[in-house]
């Protein structure tokens, strides 16, 4: 290995790292600025808008934020993400770690087909599904709850969960099911109590993946959450900018309350989350 | 003894079920009610075959709405495998700070497309926007443009502002391949006297085929279901005049009206449907094809 280049600090190689600096520091400006804009924006008065559109606000608008909770509607909105989200995350982790489980264990019968079924659902696009779904809701007089899009999220959460999660399952040795029956545990009991912790990574990749989907989804909630006490918070700030064009303060402070719980995550928990996302992107 | 052996199935019913009543279900009545004359509320059903199908093929913007998603698809391709790409060989490098900057070039992944077409709209605003203003301040004032009302710079704008928001997946694509070169195979060719881009063309770029295969799929499926960054840009009709109207506000807007849900006078549910079935076998052979493509060319290179 001594033939091998040196990285000495020669002047061409502190020119080649300083010009990747720089084009780093640039490309996480145009990242970070857009970013840094929508809070400032949030802060800022209707006049500040006009007269000052690329400084810092003149006044701190809080109430922004006040008014944006109250009269923009983002209690409400807000309350919904979070329980649709969580529902929605509980629902097709819990179906689809049953399911991947099940469809794990070797040799045993439908194994395969029944795992191709789950995993084609990735090839359907959901303009094709919104429609009819919106229907179905209707006519299961699910529509106008939060049920109508909670159930269609874990639906449609299990493709990819299931495909992450079955090649897990099938990695863990069987002796370790085989010595649990002997030892009297129930199926549901061994699922629960010893396989389940074992695939503790790959739970985690589900729940970020389906979790930053549900939570910034816009399409299906639209079509489908026709109440405004029902609305997430994507529809809730498109719905209010549509009658208060002019209100830019209070949905820039709805569009930073919605952006900042996973910035937020993501800052606090960015291996898992990179790790989580492309186990997603990889894997599909 | 016989139903021992089914007992796994028992843990995969649940799922079964739901998938079946909210994803299976409403797949196959798609096929069903695309064959009606339905405005999506009320009772009158009437069936008309293939009547859709046959106005939907004939009318121009199902194929205008289908080009605009092809270009999309194809530009922000073009972007991932080059911005994205130089992005990631940049942090490939280990420079000082990498952890850091991988944190910060990713970020706009987690920020809903939604919020992502807010924070761009009120940029590119005529009147307050800052985009403007800035390129005048630069002295390139004469780049200045009416951005998002211009037909011939509203859709690139609209794929621009959508590639902010993904160009993250390549970068971590591409830096998760580079990663798994390993560093002997460049070392090697470096000391037979390959240049730089020698190396790159020659050695990494063919070895980072899979990661090219994964990027294409994942921008292939997000793309054919854009629909949030030109609804909150440029309104369900895609304005202006359609200059980046899409499939998915295409489908929309049929079913619902261009003013909001069920404000429009003339909703037609089963016409938007055959429409998305149309976009569906669509997108079957296509993808078809693309995997093909793509897995020849994994094993060419």
């Amino acid at each position: 290995m001594s033939d091998v280049p040196q990285h000495h600090a020669t002047p061409k190689r502190q020119f080649v790292g300083l010009t990747r600096h720089i084009i780093l520091i640039v490309a996480c400006l145009v990242v970070i600025c857009p970013i840094a804009y929508m809070f400032i924006a949030s802060f800022k008065t209707i006049q500040d808008f006009f007269e000052f559109p690329y400084g810092l606000p003149t006044i701190w608008e809080w109430q922004n934020y006040v008014r944006a909770w109250e009269e923009a509607n983002v209690a409400v909105t807000f309350t919904n993400s979070v329980i649709v989200t969580g529902l929605g995350v509980l629902g097709t982790t819990t179906l689809a770690s049953l399911a991947a489980y099940g469809l794990s264990q070797p040799g045993k019968p439908l194994s395969t087909p029944l795992f191709m079924l789950f995993v084609g659902g990735l090839l359907i696009p959901v303009q094709l599904i919104v429609l009819p779904l919106f229907i179905l809701m209707r006519q299961l007089s699910l529509s106008g709850t939060l049920f109508s899009i909670i159930l269609p999220y874990s639906a449609l959460g299990l493709p990819l969960a299931v495909l992450i999660l079955v090649p897990f399952f099938s990695a863990l040795p069987r002796e370790l099911v085989d010595a649990a029956r002997v030892d009297g545990a129930s199926e549901l009991q061994i699922f629960y109590r010893i396989m389940l912790p074992l695939v503790r990574p790959a739970l985690a990749a589900v729940i970020i993946l389906d979790g930053v989907w549900m939570w910034n989804e816009f399409f299906i909630p639209l079509v489908i959450l026709t109440k405004p006490a029902t609305h997430t918070l994507a529809v809730g700030i498109v719905s209010f900018f549509g009658l208060y064009s002019t209100e830019w303060g209070l949905v820039f402070a709805s569009v930073a309350i919605s952006t900042l719980p996973l910035i937020v995550a993501y800052i606090l928990l960015t291996r898992q989350f990179v790790a989580g996302l492309s186990a997603g992107a990889l894997k599909g | 003894m016989r139903l021992r052996h089914y007992r796994h199935l028992l843990f995969v019913l649940p799922a079964l079920l739901v998938y079946g009543v909210f994803v299976i279900y409403p797949t196959l009545s798609a096929f069903w009610l695309s064959l009606f004359d339905w405005s999506g509320v009320g009772i009158s059903m009437n069936f008309i075959a293939l009547t859709n199908y046959v106005e939907a093929l004939q009318s121009t913007e199902l194929y205008r709405a289908g080009w605009h998603n092809l270009i999309f698809f194809l530009a922000i391709l073009a972007i991932q495998n080059t911005i994205g790409l130089f992005l990631a060989i940049q942090l490939d490098a280990r420079p000082r700070g990498v952890e850091f900057y991988r944190t910060v070039l990713f970020m706009p992944v987690l920020v809903s497309l939604v919020a992502t077409g807010f924070i761009w709209s009120l940029m590119l605003s005529p009147n307050i926007g800052i985009i403007n203003p800035l390129l005048k301040d630069l002295g390139l004032g004469g780049l200045a443009q009416p951005w998002l009302s211009s037909k011939t710079f509203a859709l690139p704008t609209v794929i621009i502002v959508q590639a902010w928001q993904m160009l993250g997946w390549s970068i971590v694509i591409y830096l998760a391949g580079l990663q798994g070169i390993p560093a002997e195979l460049r070392e090697a060719a470096q000391i037979d006297g390959a240049t730089s881009w020698n190396v790159f063309r020659h050695i990494t770029f063919p070895l980072l085929a899979p990661s090219f295969t994964i990027l294409t799929v994942l921008t292939f499926i997000l793309i054919f279901r854009v629909f949030d960054v030109v609804y909150v840009l440029a309104g369900p009709a895609g304005a202006p005049a359609g200059a980046t109207d899409v499939l998915g506000t295409l489908i929309y807007r049929n079913a619902f009206g261009s003013t909001g849900a069920f404000a429009g006078m003339s909703l037609r549910m089963s016409y938007a449907i055959s429409i998305s079935v149309i976009m569906f076998v669509f997108l079957g052979i296509f993808s078809a094809i693309l995997v093909l493509w793509l897995r020849r060319r994994e094993v060419r290179i």
